[in-house]
């Protein structure tokens, strides 16, 4: 209970409140803007991050990103451009909606799933956390093997429609993860005699190149002007919503524990979770025909879903250091900055900060409500301030916070590679999320792998000696065998379809 | 009309701060004139962080301008350690360059000595320990040894990574009990706690760190100091035997210096060399140091050259007779 | 700018044979061990070559449908090719010339640029770029004491 007490007083500072406050309005600035992602938000918080205490630095991610994933409700409802890609699911619904004239209802339904989504994932994620890390202290070298090489599996084949795409992505991340002086070799790779590189691709730059500047990129190359927002007033957001909620109550339900469960799965976020909770409520609907045509019920699900994933996705990275997401894989890499090794015994040596960070769920979650209405309100200034001087500020931004990690100008030339890698990747359809994955637990694959062959002398039978290391690999091995399964499916149904 | 006027205020601050800044331009005047940077080959939360940073907030007392302290790390030292010896030797940039400078040319991975460097002053050296878990069966260095020479490749140790500096420790000294330094297969980890963690879970038979590394989990009962691979008995633990009273002819500790780019101008050296002196008597300094465990040993330019040249030829020995010499 | 599926293919398999023979070749064992720096390099290595020939097959096998390169509309603006160009020697400058120049100059440079080219009329790009620079600047270095270097403006500084 001390613990609990000690943790209410991090948060419920001056200090920290207003850090609460000024990352919220930035969340909901970069989520309500198209083209800038939740990730994309995170990454330009890091190097700011950087240099607080743990505490304010956690509090500013967790609430920018609860906010970007609502806001980005906000252009799908008024523009039909998703401002994150979370929000993509059902910016169909929520933009026919709106021209029905019931852009309220869509962003009032949103606003509220939302928040109450984003509650029971963090209930989930309070409750389960120590539970799972209490199991996870008798964890050696062997488990976390097997752990790292779940999650990068997970990450390719279930996060991507390309199980091929998916693995070259984490090949690459991999591939980056191995460049410079490793801990148990002793031995530089890929460096080709730089210096600089013997401390290998810093996690930080490479982040904003991959998720910040390819969205400028991006926006360089695009032909097509912003289009019109709606210029109808925005009613009453709150009016007819509780009977809508009553009715789908059940839907907000199954909407939450879709995403949570989403969410925990490593490499799969915010974004998928929405989409499979929309399919989901659309496949079990009793009017299913009425979906697309301005219905709430898929927002109720979808909207949940989302915002219950991004609290799923911190139970792997605070238990084990796998991320569940790329947010978190960020997340990961500034908890090791701030040197609370994430992993079971984070619950032993820093309690406080884990309650901090817990608490600061709750307190984003619940602000949503009050911050999401006034965003909402506010909706059509943000949308009109133009790209064309916002987009060389952001590039500025990026270029200092990869030169702030290690104060180097070489930061900044790991941030344009990889934002040009990126680029070209996403151009072909290659996911990047893997790739990032892959970065954050390369190191932790090769580590406890080697380490654990120089514990066993070189037999392979350590890592199925220990029962949970067995279950582990073996689960392992069963999810590589899911794009198999799948190809022999499909042959053999291939001719029957014919 | 609004994007205007937004634009219209920035660009009013922007002339505003100008000249302001203009104002601030002035004559130049003695070193040092403006702020000092200290680099730091390691990471936030570290020993050479904190020490690093100790210093940072000290020195600023004594030389009168802001003292910035920031991490290069990466490549097990050798990022930032370069980046020491490459910054412009003006004074404005200095750093720590720690027990490794006297490693990493000999294992290969650069060409980077302490003559890189001008240097201000050796202000800690922290001995390595022989530390095993509460429920092995060793009591004594000697006891460990042995086992370890009749059972060769059962019994090993970690504490960092592969050829760090507690790796020599643990190899050198088994060299120096005439056994061969292979017979304790040397498991890497990311550093002194992880490696205390798989001692205390049984995963390793010693961890040779510091002894303050291990000084809590000893407290808590978990872990046995043996020794301490020093010539006198630690002041933080005075009832740790050294091993040189075991019967073994052998000391190592990590260290840490004060240092500058080769080439700084005398006028910055006059004025650093007494400063740092100072910084390692201050009374704050010596508290930190001794509540953290670090111990303070100072030695001054000329006297850090020496310390230098033997650590150089001390680890360039061990490094060989581990067979990591490139 | 998308390649067909052969020479995405191509690339990779390449690429991922090069990390294996770079591995295998210069890279030295663990003393005592079977498994050293190289082994994951060359099971990454394998891994991309192997993904390489499978993009190569589908490829060929999708060879009428996919063009060897479609190059985005972008492509064929002059406008945006330019653009893209400048963003991207905007940044390879400032990489260059910061050290030199200083952090002020060549943000306000650099900054500035991008906002005309992207459609901001001139003098409101000067104000926005001076701006932001400053608040950038200031908020970095004052607040969060990140070096950012002065370069040119050492003399003046604030």
């Amino acid at each position: 209970m001390d613990v609990i007490a000690t943790a209410f007083g991090l948060v419920f500072e001056p200090y920290v409140l207003g850090v609460i406050l000024f990352s919220a309005l930035f969340g909901l600035f970069v989520g309500s803007i198209p083209g800038l992602t939740a990730t994309m938000a995170t990454a330009l918080l890091v190097p700011v991050t950087f240099f607080m205490d743990p505490v304010p630095a956690l509090a500013a991610i967790v609430t920018a990103v609860a906010m970007a994933i609502f806001a980005g409700d906000i252009p799908g409802a008024l523009l039909r451009i998703p401002g994150t890609p979370a929000s993509a699911a059902y910016v169909d619904e929520s933009y026919t909606l709106t021209q029905k004239g019931l852009a309220e209802r869509a962003l009032g339904t949103s606003l509220v799933c939302a928040s109450i989504g984003g509650l029971f994932g963090t209930i989930v994620l309070v409750t389960s956390a120590p539970t799972l890390a209490d199991f996870a202290l008798n964890f050696s070298s062997y488990e976390y093997f097997w752990l790292a090489c779940l999650g990068l599996t997970c990450a390719a084949i279930i996060s991507t429609e390309a199980p091929v795409q998916g693995l070259v992505s984490l090949l690459i991340g991999l591939f980056i993860s191995t460049i410079g002086l490793g801990i148990v070799g002793g031995y530089p790779r890929f460096t080709f005699g730089s210096i600089e590189l013997m401390g290998g691709v810093s996690f930080i730059p490479a982040m904003i190149g991959m998720f910040a500047v390819t969205e400028v990129l991006r926006y360089t190359v695009t032909l097509s002007h912003p289009p019109v927002i709606s210029q109808k007033a925005i009613g009453n957001l709150f009016a007819g919503l509780w009977p809508t909620l009553k009715k789908y109550k059940l839907n907000l339900l199954r909407g939450s524990v879709i995403g949570t469960a989403i969410g925990a799965l490593p490499g799969a976020g915010a974004d998928i979770a929405a989409w499979i909770a929309y399919a989901v409520s659309k496949k079990t609907s009793k009017e299913p025909e009425k979906f697309g045509t301005g219905h709430v019920e898929g927002l109720v699900d979808a909207g949940a879903a989302n915002n219950a994933g991004l609290g799923g996705a911190w139970v792997p990275a605070i238990v084990f250091g796998i991320p569940g997401d790329s947010i978190t894989a960020i997340v990961i890499g500034v908890l090791y900055m701030k040197g609370m090794n994430p992993g079971p015994t984070v619950f032993l040596n820093d309690p406080e900060l884990i309650y901090a960070v817990f608490i600061t769920f709750f307190v984003a979650n619940i602000a949503l409500i009050p911050l999401g209405f006034l965003a909402i309100r506010s909706a059509r200034q943000v949308l009109r301030v133009p790209r064309r001087a916002l987009m060389p500020i952001i590039l500025m931004f990026c270029v200092v916070g990869s030169f702030a990690i290690n104060n180097t100008v070489f930061g900044v030339s790991i941030m344009l590679v990889l934002g040009i890698i990126a680029y070209v990747m996403e151009e072909n359809r290659i996911p990047v999320a893997p790739a990032i994955l892959g970065i954050v637990l390369g190191p932790m694959l090769e580590d406890n792998f080697l380490t654990s062959m120089i514990k066993s002398g070189g037999s392979i039978v350590g890592f199925f000696d220990r029962p949970i290391s067995a279950v582990l690999g073996i689960a392992t091995i069963l999810v590589w065998m899911i794009p198999l399964v799948i190809m022999i499916r499909r042959k053999r149904r291939g001719p029957k379809l014919v | 009309m609004k994007f205007k006027s937004v634009a219209k205020t920035l660009g009013v601050a922007a002339a505003a701060v100008g000249m302001v800044a203009v104002s601030y331009g002035t004559a130049l005047a003695k070193y040092p004139e403006r702020p000092i940077q200290i680099i730091i080959p390691w990471g936030a939360g570290g020993g050479t962080d904190a020490t690093g940073r100790m210093i940072g907030t000290i020195l600023k007392k004594y030389v009168g301008v802001p003292v910035n302290v920031v991490n290069r790390t990466g490549g097990q030292g050798v990022v930032g350690h370069s980046a020491i010896a490459n910054a412009k030797p003006d004074g404005y940039t200095l750093g720590v360059a720690t027990v490794e400078i006297a490693m990493m040319h000999w294992v290969g991975l650069t060409k980077l000595t302490s003559d890189g460097y001008t240097p201000i002053g050796l202000y800690n050296v922290d001995p390595a320990g022989v530390q095993v878990s509460a429920d092995s069966p060793w009591n004594s260095a000697q006891e460990m040894i042995d086992a370890m020479k009749a059972n060769p490749g059962k019994f090993m140790g970690s504490g960092t990574s592969q050829g760090g500096i507690w790796h020599l420790a643990l190899a050198g000294m088994l060299q120096a009990a005439g056994v061969d330094s292979g017979a304790a297969p040397w498991v890497p980890s990311k550093g002194a706690a992880p490696g205390l963690k798989e001692l205390v879970a049984g995963g390793v038979s010693v961890v040779t760190c510091s002894p303050t590394e291990a000084g809590p989990l000893a407290n808590a009962g978990k872990v046995k100091i043996l020794a301490a691979m020093s010539d006198e008995r630690m002041g933080a633990f005075p009832d740790v035997p050294t091993l040189k009273e075991q019967g073994i002819d052998w000391a190592l500790g990590a260290w840490r210096s004060f240092v500058g780019p080769k080439g700084m101008p005398q006028e910055a050296i006059d004025v650093l060399v007494p400063a740092f002196a100072k910084v390692v008597k201050d009374p704050d300094f010596v508290k930190f140091m001794n509540k953290r465990g670090f111990q303070i040993v100072y030695r001054d330019p000329a006297g850090l050259k020496k310390w230098y040249k033997q650590a150089d030829k001390d680890m360039g020995g061990v490094l060989k007779a581990v067979g990591l010499v490139k | 700018m998308r390649f067909n599926d052969a020479i995405t293919g191509m690339v990779l398999l390449l690429f991922g044979a090069a990390v294996t023979i770079h591995s295998q070749l210069s890279f030295p064992g663990l003393p005592g061990q079977n498994y050293g720096p190289a082994f994951f390099p060359t099971i990454i290595g394998v891994g991309l070559a192997g993904c390489g020939v499978i993009l190569i097959i589908q490829g060929v096998l999708k060879r009428h449908e996919v063009p060897l390169v479609v190059m985005g509309e972008w492509a064929r603006s002059p406008r945006h090719r330019t653009n893209l160009a400048i963003i991207l020697g905007c940044l390879l400058f400032y990489i260059l010339a910061v050290d030199f120049l200083g952090f002020v100059p060549t943000s306000l440079a650099i900054t500035m640029l991008m906002m005309i080219r992207f459609g901001v009329r001139p003098l409101n790009a000067l104000y926005m770029a001076a701006g932001s620079t400053l608040i950038i600047h200031t908020f970095f270095y004052k607040f969060l004491l990140v070096p950012l270097p002065w370069g040119i403006m050492q003399p003046i500084a604030w």
